[in-house]
């Protein structure tokens, strides 16, 4: 069959992916912590049917040759972590990074994630909890007759106990960093997962070893950027109907030559 | 049989492989750094007596447009768009070749990468130690600044080519090369901007215009062929009758 319908297919699917991360992108303009992703393509192998200076005959060789390419390829996502727009929120429990680094939770089944929205709350059994309700890594107890939690830009926590003057420390937030932080693993949830790709993860306190401050009362907003994924979904859904119209000219052509036959 | 249907089947066959190119094209409008690929039609003479009239048409394609994509903010550090006809020097099998594609991306051990391939600096692969900041300079020089310090470092240098591109091809992974198969020399004067990146250089207008001009190009070959095949048969009937 024409090669060029197979050609204009990997077109039209390469967009039809690059629309499923858009959509996804605004879908998550609002969520705390999220970055966004983006789409790579590469251009296939091509096919070297004649090589330029093959030889024709035993004095000519043959000037240019024949390159055919077989489409495009999706390489891969890519997570793009740029600092989102810091809310203020006011809320004690609220913490943002200001710069890298991302905080430690724990899943059920005992592995280790990371996430960056730092909407945080107690659970019933007083622990640092993330919205979902992982607990955090390194673990801290929040005492029920706490009142005036503050995180300090160092990580530190602490808390003044009802009856005391001064305030409890009730323990030290760690942040981790990663070489290469897109090769971590979307889970979901807003928690990343190590890979191979991104290395393992560095430990420390927060604003040192090149780690963000902590922020409390404050949130770090999606990094999506409206404007900029409305004019990839613009660009996306062209392309689209660019390949389709290859597609349709070249089942015209294949259908000149059936009816030529007949 | 009249060698008519032979020279429309030449064109008919060149215009659906010029097809094949324009929908590659087509399909890499959003791949990052892609070259468009030229098709480009050349006639041959059918060597013997009595075919004086007859011309073959034979595709040849495998030059690319040097014209530049658009190049877009993205804001991302170790994003760079190459200004003129400038390219990145990337690891292919023993050898180099080049790409326009600028993103870059760190992998587990420290490689800076673009698609899988090791970005060569000014001697080899390049390396980046563990780093909180890192930034690519207009010459393409790369500093980082390392975990604990104040002060950028000087890692290494991109390695940057130039070329014009009737001087170059692809190669099978769709890398640029030179067409005598040389490896090109580091070119001081080749700029970078970081946190820009080029797109696709592919116009579709182009693009759409030459696949209906196809279209119809072969629609007209295959009337030639019913031509050929109603005089084919012209001559049966007289015999016939």
């Amino acid at each position: 069959m024409n090669p060029a319908l197979w050609i204009s297919k990997t077109g039209v699917q390469a967009q039809d992916a690059k629309l499923q991360a858009i959509a996804n992108n605004l879908a998550n303009v609002n969520t705390v912590g999220f970055k966004r992703d983006r789409v790579v393509f590469e251009d296939m192998f091509y096919q070297v049917e004649k090589q330029p200076g093959a030889q024709q005959d035993d004095a000519t060789t043959s000037p240019t040759g024949v390159q055919l390419g077989n489409g495009t390829r999706l390489v891969g996502t890519q997570k793009i972590f740029t600092t989102g727009s810091l809310q203020t929120t006011g809320q004690s429990m609220d913490v943002a990074i200001v710069g890298n680094g991302f905080l430690q939770v724990q899943l059920a089944n005992g592995d280790a994630a990371y996430t960056r929205a730092g909407q945080l709350q107690v659970n019933q059994d007083g622990r640092l909890v993330t919205a979902q309700g992982q607990p955090l890594v390194p673990e801290i107890t929040v005492p029920a007759t706490a009142t005036a939690l503050t995180i300090a830009e160092n990580g530190m926590v602490s808390a003044t106990v009802a009856g005391a003057t001064q305030p409890t420390e009730l323990g030290q937030l760690t942040l981790v960093n990663f070489i290469n932080p897109a090769g971590l693993l979307a889970l979901g949830d807003n928690l990343y997962q190590e890979t191979t790709a991104s290395g393992a993860p560095t430990e420390g306190n927060p604003g040192e070893d090149g780690l963000g401050k902590l922020k409390q009362g404050a949130l770090e907003g999606s990094n999506v950027q409206v404007v900029e994924e409305m004019v990839d979904m613009i660009a996306a859904q062209r392309t689209y109907e660019m390949n389709t119209k290859v597609l349709s000219a070249a089942d015209n052509m294949m259908q000149y030559l059936a009816q030529a036959v007949r | 049989m009249d060698a008519l249907i032979y020279t429309i089947m030449s064109g008919a066959e060149r215009g659906l492989r010029a097809q094949q190119v324009h929908a590659n094209n087509l399909a890499n409008l959003e791949t990052g750094g892609f070259r468009a690929d030229l098709e480009l039609a050349t006639s041959q003479a059918v060597p013997g007596y009595g075919y004086d009239t007859r011309h073959m048409s034979q595709l040849s394609a495998n030059a690319m447009s040097g014209r530049e994509g658009a190049v877009r903010e993205t804001g991302n550090d170790l994003d760079v768009a190459i200004d003129g006809n400038g390219m990145l020097a990337v690891q292919w099998q023993d050898g180099e070749a080049y790409t326009r594609a600028g993103h870059l991306v760190v992998d587990a051990d420290g490689t800076l990468t673009v698609n899988g391939r090791a970005v060569m600096g000014d001697g080899g692969p390049i390396s980046l130690p563990a780093y909180t900041r890192v930034s690519i300079a207009q010459d393409g020089t790369i500093s980082v600044q390392q975990p604990g310090q104040l002060e950028l470092q000087e890692v290494d240098r991109l390695k940057l080519v130039r070329a014009d591109a009737p001087n170059l091809t692809k190669n099978e992974a769709g890398l640029t090369v030179a067409r005598d198969g040389n490896t090109l020399a580091a070119d001081d004067t080749v700029t970078v901007r970081a946190g820009y990146l080029e797109g696709s250089n592919v116009s579709a207008v182009e693009e759409m215009v030459a696949t209906m001009s196809l279209n119809r190009d072969f629609e007209i070959q295959m009337r030639l062929y019913k031509s050929a095949d109603s005089m084919a048969d012209a001559g049966n009937r007289l015999i016939r009758e």
